[in-house]
């Protein structure tokens, strides 16, 4: 038995709000469950009730567009994602995220809005969803708002939700068609691990527009601030490279864990910003490729 | 803690029981129906000996609530073998040596499965990352590449 707790299904977005709100703190809600399962069985969680969102046919939505953007329901899977043409063609760094969350059996369960919703620091799907202006669809008893996820992190493993708050959709912005983007991530072992590090990246060469996220170097996935001037296809990469380092000190503060060093993963900042810049400005591949 | 009616097929077979809400599939199938071909490991989706099929995807059962599986359709590793007759996998698993202590046998066969059912020719990278979700001890892993490969190319010669 993984712990003492209540199960509620609801069939509407009003119906889990309902329950959570009632709930006072703590519910919990329940998409995919690889995360909160464990954090349950482990003792490091112990909620009185857990809202399964399964219940509710409208979070498994997914659509793609090049025009109006992407709507990412709650309840999509990360194998959805990973699978999606149109993901994987216009925002290949959100598929390419996805795809290196832990082992198919995970990626059919875990879903996008929980791996935010969770709040890690090494949230792989987060670096993307961030320099691609994600927007949270989010509901309550009190009605709807969004919320940009770029102000959904406040610190690690907490979110600035409100206890009766979830998350319905993600939603992506249409993006320039000459938009390129790209994922890195280093991990001791495939499948089995958590990001050292992980960093993505949004160019567009036309106009020049260049944003950079990064994961697991401080108590959130954050945005590098940016760097003022349109970005050329042929500026030189190593001076790129030490202009970015110097932005992303400001906002980064690496910590040594089970997983890597402060030292390590400081080390390996300058590294992956030359990857992504060439991965970006150069189109040379240094992804790992989804198979 | 709240009991719940569900409802599933298992192996093709309905079912019908009440479960508390912190029993998992894994626990259901094994307790409860006596299908104790899963089995348990670590307990947090990360070993894969507990996959079973969920609705046709591969899913750690650990990792999963009994009542979560209410309507759906559950295959385990006592579903693979036809009448009296084991699958082709089941015996390229045999012939190529891929078994030892047996422990992951039957979460990386229901693995291969959800690969074969998806892609029937696949490559030997797909065939890895296909079990990256599933830990083996014992074999090095080699033999299990090569025996997903061999029932591959036998099930695509029936066809």
């Amino acid at each position: 038995m993984l712990g003492e707790f209540e199960y509620a299904r609801a069939k509407t977005v009003k119906g889990v709000c309902a329950l959570l709100a009632k709930a006072g703190g703590r519910g919990a809600v329940l998409a995919g469950g690889t995360d909160l399962l464990v954090t349950i069985r482990q003792g490091r969680a112990s909620p009185g009730l857990l809202v399964d969102l399964k219940g509710v046919k409208g979070l498994l939505h997914l659509t793609v567009s090049p025009k109006t953007g992407v709507t990412i329901g709650a309840s999509v899977p990360m194998h959805a994602i990973v699978e999606n043409r149109g993901i994987r063609s216009h925002y290949c760094a959100l598929a390419e995220a996805a795809w290196t969350v832990g082992t198919y059996q995970i990626r059919h369960r875990a879903t996008i809005a929980g791996n935010l919703c969770n709040a890690s620091p090494a949230a792989d799907t987060a670096t993307p969803l961030l320099v691609l202006d994600a927007v949270l669809e989010v509901a309550s008893p009190r009605g709807e708002r969004e919320l940009p996820v770029r102000d959904l992190f406040v610190d690690s493993k907490k979110t600035s939700l409100s206890f009766d708050e979830i998350v319905t959709a993600i939603r992506i912005p249409a993006v320039p068609s000459t938009t390129r983007t790209a994922f890195l991530k280093q991990q001791r072992v495939r499948g089995h691990d958590l990001a050292i590090l992980n960093m993505a990246g949004r160019y567009d060469p036309a106009s020049g527009d260049l944003r950079v996220a990064i994961g697991s170097c401080a108590k959130t996935p954050v945005l590098v601030p940016p760097l003022g001037v349109p970005v050329p296809p042929d500026a030189p990469i190593p001076d790129l490279v030490r202009r970015l380092e110097a932005l992303a000190a400001q906002v980064t503060s690496p910590i040594s864990d089970l997983r890597a060093t402060a030292e390590y993963r400081k080390a390996l900042i300058p590294v992956f910003l030359r990857r992504l810049l060439e991965s970006l400005l150069l189109e040379r591949d240094h992804r790992e490729a989804i198979r | 803690m709240s009991l719940h009616p569900i409802r599933l097929t298992v192996n093709g077979k309905p079912e019908e029981a009440t479960v508390p809400a912190g029993m998992t599939l894994l626990e259901f199938l094994r307790e409860r129906l006596f299908l104790t071909g899963a089995k348990e490991g670590c307990g947090a989706g990360e070993c894969g000996a507990c996959t079973v099929l969920l609705d046709g995807n591969p899913v750690t059962s650990c990792l999963v609530l009994a009542v979560e599986a209410d309507g759906c359709e559950v295959r385990t590793i006592e579903g693979e073998a036809g009448e009296g007759d084991l699958s082709a996998l089941q015996r390229a698993f045999i012939e190529e040596g891929a078994i030892q202590c047996g422990f992951c046998t039957p979460g990386m066969i229901l693995s291969a499965r959800a690969l074969l059912e998806r892609n029937p020719d696949p490559t030997d990278a797909q065939i890895v990352e296909s079990i990256a979700g599933n830990l083996c001890r014992c074999t090095g892993y080699e033999a299990i590449v090569a025996a997903i490969r061999r029932a591959a190319k036998e099930e695509r010669g029936r066809r």
